[in-house]
């Protein structure tokens, strides 16, 4: 189409080319802002501008918006070009709309309507502007609008195949963001199923997807769609690629349909029917034999659509996990692949290997391609592959080849690329802990690995490095020789103090008879340490000292010394100056007996998930390997302290302990058995404290609407006539991701008729010690007394939390001041004489009766505080109007301190019935 | 499903930003120059698939990408689909662009931003895969100039006899081509 270069708009076109010869960003700036100037005032003065111009413009806003500007106007101008009858004009509208606006806007109901008229014409290219529309944005409102027309569209015998196409995938679409606002007729379910035997090759492919999910939602309704697809597989497969003329890509036959279709099928079990389950056998094999034919092209679009379908019909196999003749074909094919020139396929052969690594047809014949796999790992290029051959020999790794792989990972290690050294150390834990037979070796290799990457071993690692050695009778003992020869190195990682300073702390007397390690030898070696590491740590290194006093009485003093010296016993840091005091008392007062009754060895930690496994699968939510998916469930409730020790005393170390887990996390937590669960499934319940500090919203337009150990929530609103802007902000305190994170805003009761809510869907995730941001609008509609709720939940370390709190918006935030002389103000006061109008109300007063404080307040109220309109300067007179959607409120004031009593007289009158009690009630304790 | 579509230059520029999910303006920009630096700095010959940026979506997601002449093409995708048929989708995407452009160039994305964003709602709708058929992608786009071009006719033809009189001033308009601004070299 060579004329289309010629029919630009060239307005469009010079301002373009204007922007590309602009030299530096501030010129640009310059040049856009005068364009949205001009275009601002195009809109807004010249009512008869014509469908060609208004396309132009809109054309520009999309340019600059693309150029990464917010543009904030010219919706209503895109929403009436909805409703034109030319097709140029329509879908200009629907561009705009789709690309730049966000999904919470008020035209919404105006687009919904203007959507409607379009899917009910009978011209399909209007229909289908509509159709993708509704897909692009997609959101609840659209679900529940067209929760008849589209399916309608899709079944319905007169529908062209273009717009089925577009209405099976944009049901598909409203499907996945509001499936239960989506209400499908069960009897659609065989005509919809029937699709997939639709002659068009594109409503097939289109039918499939939108299959697909339907069938993921509910299996057994949909049942019938595997004999079909098996079916049209069949024929596809066996058909030559001159069959389909258009759908065949580069000599392979529909390649997107049958990848959709093989899809499809890992929904299910293999087929029970022995006549379809053989087809579509015959289907997997032919497809595998096609891969051993000679490529019809040398064009590397041909094998990649041959091999799209090939791994696809590999991950089949591997899903059904039943014919092992086909399992062991599968994996040689994919060796093949890791040989192969091309990059992406060696990463979806590993990739693919990993799978066939878990079943256990063919865990062995995986086990094959071991040398090729860390070949990769040394060789390839690219980091992408490099980090699937980690995740295949992770996942091929068993108890024959545990030493060599994990050996060969840790050699990787230490040139390792930094994004995927923190998993590696993670992967490497685990397998070495998994197959060890030997814990000797376990505890080489941690310390090894411990040294190679200590900044990337995360706090679970280490933990679990201890857990084993205090559950092992049997390497106590060695644990404690490697970890004091591990200190001896120049240097020496933070991690692997702790580990040896703990180590030592518990059994540094196994080793305490040899010469080279004697108690002040193992002592001074530590205390070397000490100053280079940070205040964690040194509480850590402070209690092994005091496990010294007991195991080794003979170095008291020494220990003693440290205890009292200002650097400790006057610390900075209050969990050192803490520790120093209360060890140093410790060892004054107790007898030895006592003494050796609190610092005893920790007992055996109880058995339960590893936490590295917790971690891996935070990490990757996707690889799991064999034999760790038992668990989801969470951990049991683990078993007290054995009842001997005397609990006082014991309670007063657990007390410091516990002061770590907070700063800690996991180990810590184990160590406190009582506060385990602590933070399992706890509703923050609101307290009269929060319902306190929502209160103090009354008099600020920014807070902290809740914290605790885990989040801090704050709040900021901006008002606009009747509507105010929210930014809630999410601060995740901890240093875990918090994840499944969703809040929920809502009115209650008649609220609901009150306040329209409309807040922004929040990130799932928030990272460590990160913060999320949500944004959102209320409106006021009525007047309203009570204050809407808010639930947020999220998962912390596995645990489900959960905190509900009122919603601090009271009806003072929709005041405006309003200002006026003294005239107008009583003339007002006159006219607001009605009994429903007024309260009054006399009370004490709470705080110091300062002029100065009340008249503040009556300011960050959000109405005006008026000078010298009272005869008496002491009281305060001020109005205010409240905005609504429908309606404005004027409300006027007069509050009368009487210092002698200590008590305020406040008198409210408001235009609307009802209005002054409100406000009386939010303000009478108050003051 | 797909998540986003992005097309930008060797420089950074974006080309075309398509998202299948809400972002807000900054989060769009954030993610375009995010997945720029993880893709801009991979070498030729590395495989075109990679996991996804901090922003968008994280592990479960990937970015699966081609780089043609001055342009990078990047489908960010989760895991439901399969990474060879997307990528084969970005070819199908280029090559249409090419058939509806005619040797299709940096340029012609730029002066023609809605042009692309139509084509590219005939290939994928709402982020799933629509059309895969070049042959049937092109007619239909075709189908809509032709009707675009007939109401120009009736409405339009003052406004295009202006616009033929000001296109007089060409040269400066071949001025303005860049050399970035080749051809996409398509290896077909």
């Amino acid at each position: 189409m060579p004329t289309m270069r010629g029919d630009a708009m060239r307005g469009l076109a010079v301002f373009i080319s204007d922007i590309r010869n602009c030299k530096s960003r501030e010129a640009e700036l310059r040049r856009i802002n005068k364009e949205l100037t001009n275009i601002r005032q195009r809109f807004r003065a010249d009512k008869t501008l014509d469908g060609y111009q208004k396309k132009k413009y809109v054309c520009k806003l999309l340019f600059i918006f693309l150029l990464g500007h917010d543009i904030d106007f010219g919706y209503m101008e895109a929403v009436n070009l909805l409703s034109s009858n030319k097709y140029t004009e329509k879908q200009i509208g629907y561009l705009f709309i789709s690309v730049i606006m966000n999904s919470s806007t008020e035209m919404k109901q105006l687009i919904i309507q203007n959507i409607r008229n379009d899917l009910q014409s009978r011209n399909p290219i209007f229909i289908n502007l509509a159709l993708q529309c509704v897909a692009n944005i997609g959101d609840r409102e659209m679900a529940v609008a067209f929760t008849n027309d589209i399916p309608r569209l899709l079944i319905s015998g007169d529908t062209i195949d273009a717009v089925k196409q577009s209405a099976a995938l944009c049901l598909l679409r409203l499907h996945r963001t509001s499936p239960d606002s989506l209400q499908l007729n069960t009897e659609w379910t065989a005509r919809i199923i029937h699709l997939l035997n639709d002659q068009h090759l594109g409503v097939a492919t289109a039918a499939v997807s939108l299959i697909d999910a339907l069938v993921k939602r509910n299996p057994d309704e949909y049942k019938g769609c595997v004999n079909l697809a098996v079916s049209r597989l069949s024929r596809i497969v066996t058909s030559s690629y001159t069959d389909f003329q258009d759908y065949t890509y580069y000599f392979v036959p529909a390649p997107w349909l049958c990848v959709k279709l093989l899809r499809l099928l890992q929904n299910y079990p293999p087929p029970d029917d022995p006549s379809i389950r053989s087809r579509l056998n015959e289907c997997l094999d032919t497809i595998l034999n096609k891969a051993q034919e000679p490529l019809k092209s040398k064009k590397v679009q041909h094998s990649n659509a041959r091999n799209a379908v090939l791994f696809e019909a590999i991950n089949l196999i591997i899903h059904m996990d039943c014919e092992s003749s086909l399992l062991v074909r599968a994996c040689n094919q994919l060796g093949q692949f890791l040989q192969n020139r091309e990059t992406n396929l060696r990463y979806l052969a590993l990739e693919s290997m990993c799978l066939l690594a878990a079943s256990e047809f063919s865990h062995e014949a995986v086990k094959k391609h071991q040398d090729t796999v860390i070949n990769a790992l040394k060789s390839e290029r690219d980091v992408s592959v490099r980090q699937r051959a980690v995740d295949l020999l992770y996942a091929m790794c068993d108890r024959s080849n545990a030493q060599d792989l994990v050996q060969e990972m840790l050699t990787y290690l230490e040139t390792a690329d930094y994004t995927i050294r923190e998993e590696m150390v993670l992967k490497i834990a685990i397998l070495s802990e998994k197959y060890a037979v030997d814990y000797k070796w376990y505890l080489d290799v941690m310390l090894k690995l411990i040294r190679i990457a200590g900044d990337f071993v995360s706090e679970e690692v280490w933990y679990r490095v201890i857990q084993v050695v205090v559950n092992r009778t049997d390497v106590q003992s060695y644990a404690a020789k490697i970890a004091f020869e591990a200190l001896q190195a120049p240097a020496c990682h933070e991690n692997m103090v702790k580990v040896a300073g703990y180590i030592l702390g518990e059994y540094g007397n196994l080793i305490a008879l040899d010469p080279r390690s004697t108690p002040i030898i193992q002592f001074d070696l530590l205390h070397s340490k000490y100053h280079l590491c940070s205040p964690t740590t040194r509480c850590l290194i402070l209690s092994t000292y005091m496990k010294f006093v007991n195991l080794f009485p003979e170095i008291k003093h020494h220990i003693q010394d440290i205890l009292r010296h200002d650097s400790n016993h006057r610390s900075s840091d209050v969990e050192i100056q803490q520790r120093a005091t209360e060890y140093l008392k410790l060892s004054e007062v107790c007898n030895p007996t006592v003494l050796a009754t609190i610092l005893e060895i920790m007992p055996p930690y109880p058995e339960k998930q590893s936490p590295l496994l917790v971690r891996l699968k935070q990490k990757k939510p996707l690889t799991e390997p064999e034999g760790v998916t038992e668990s989801q469930s969470p951990p049991p409730p683990t078993t007290g302290h054995n009842g001997d020790g005397p609990k006082l005393t014991e309670t007063a170390l657990h007390l410091n302990q516990q002061h770590q887990q907070q700063q800690n996390g996991l180990l810590l937590s184990l160590d406190t058995p009582e506060s385990n669960g602590y933070y399992e499934e706890s509703t923050s319940k609101p307290s009269s404290s929060t319902l306190q500090s929502a209160k103090k919203f009354l008099f600020k337009n920014s807070d902290i609407l809740f914290e605790n150990d885990l989040i801090q929530i704050g709040i900021k609103g901006e008002t606009i006539k009747s509507t105010i802007h929210i930014e809630l902000y999410y601060g995740n305190k901890t240093t875990l991701q918090l994840t499944n994170f969703s809040t929920n805003i809502f009115a209650l009761g008649e609220l609901e008729s009150e306040l329209r809510i409309n807040m922004e869907p929040v990130k799932s995730t928030i990272d460590p010690r990160a913060q999320s941001k949500q944004t959102g609008t209320i409106d006021c509609l009525a007047d309203f007394r009570d204050l809407p709720m808010m639930n947020i939940s999220f998962l912390y370390n596995n645990m489900l939390q959960k905190i509900d709190c009122p919603f601090p918006i009271y009806i003072n935030k929709f005041i405006e001041k309003a200002e006026m002389d003294s005239n107008n103000f009583f003339l007002r006061w006159r006219n607001l004489e009605k009994p429903s109008q007024e309260c009054q109300k006399i009370f004490p007063a709470k705080f110091p009766m300062i002029h100065e404080d009340c008249r503040q307040k009556l300011d960050d109220f959000g109405w005006s505080c008026l000078m010298g309109i009272d005869v008496n300067a002491e009281n305060f007179c001020g109005a205010g109007i409240i905005h609504t959607t429908s309606q404005a409120i004027g409300c006027l004031y007069r509050l009368e301190p009487n210092k002698q009593a200590n008590m305020y007289r406040l008198t409210i009158r408001a235009s609307k019935d009802g209005v002054a009690n409100r406000l009386v009630e939010l303000l009478d304790d108050q003051f | 499903m797909i998540k986003a579509i992005l097309v930008f230059n060797n420089s950074a520029k974006p080309r075309l930003i398509k998202f299948f999910e809400h972002y807000p303006e900054e989060i769009q920009q954030q993610i375009v120059r995010e997945t720029y630096q993880l893709v801009s700095k991979r070498s030729e010959n590395v495989c075109n698939f990679l996991e996804g940026g901090s922003i968008i979506g994280g592990n479960d997601y990937r970015l699966i990408y081609r780089h043609y002449a001055t342009l990078y093409f990047i489908f960010c995708v989760d895991s439901s689909e399969s990474e060879l048929g997307i990528l084969d989708l970005i070819q199908v995407f280029v090559e249409t662009l090419d058939k509806c452009f005619e040797n299709v160039c940096e340029l012609d994305l730029i002066f023609h931003i809605d042009k692309v964003h139509y084509i590219l709602q005939e290939i994928c709708l709402g982020g799933m895969v629509l059309e895969t058929n070049l042959n049937e992608i092109v007619s239909r786009f075709d189908e809509q100039s032709k009707l675009e071009k007939q109401e120009a006719g009736i409405s339009a033809a003052p406004t295009k006899a202006m616009t033929a009189l000001k296109e007089m001033n060409l040269p400066q308009k071949l001025k303005d081509m860049k050399l970035s601004d080749l051809n996409l070299n398509l290896r077909f």
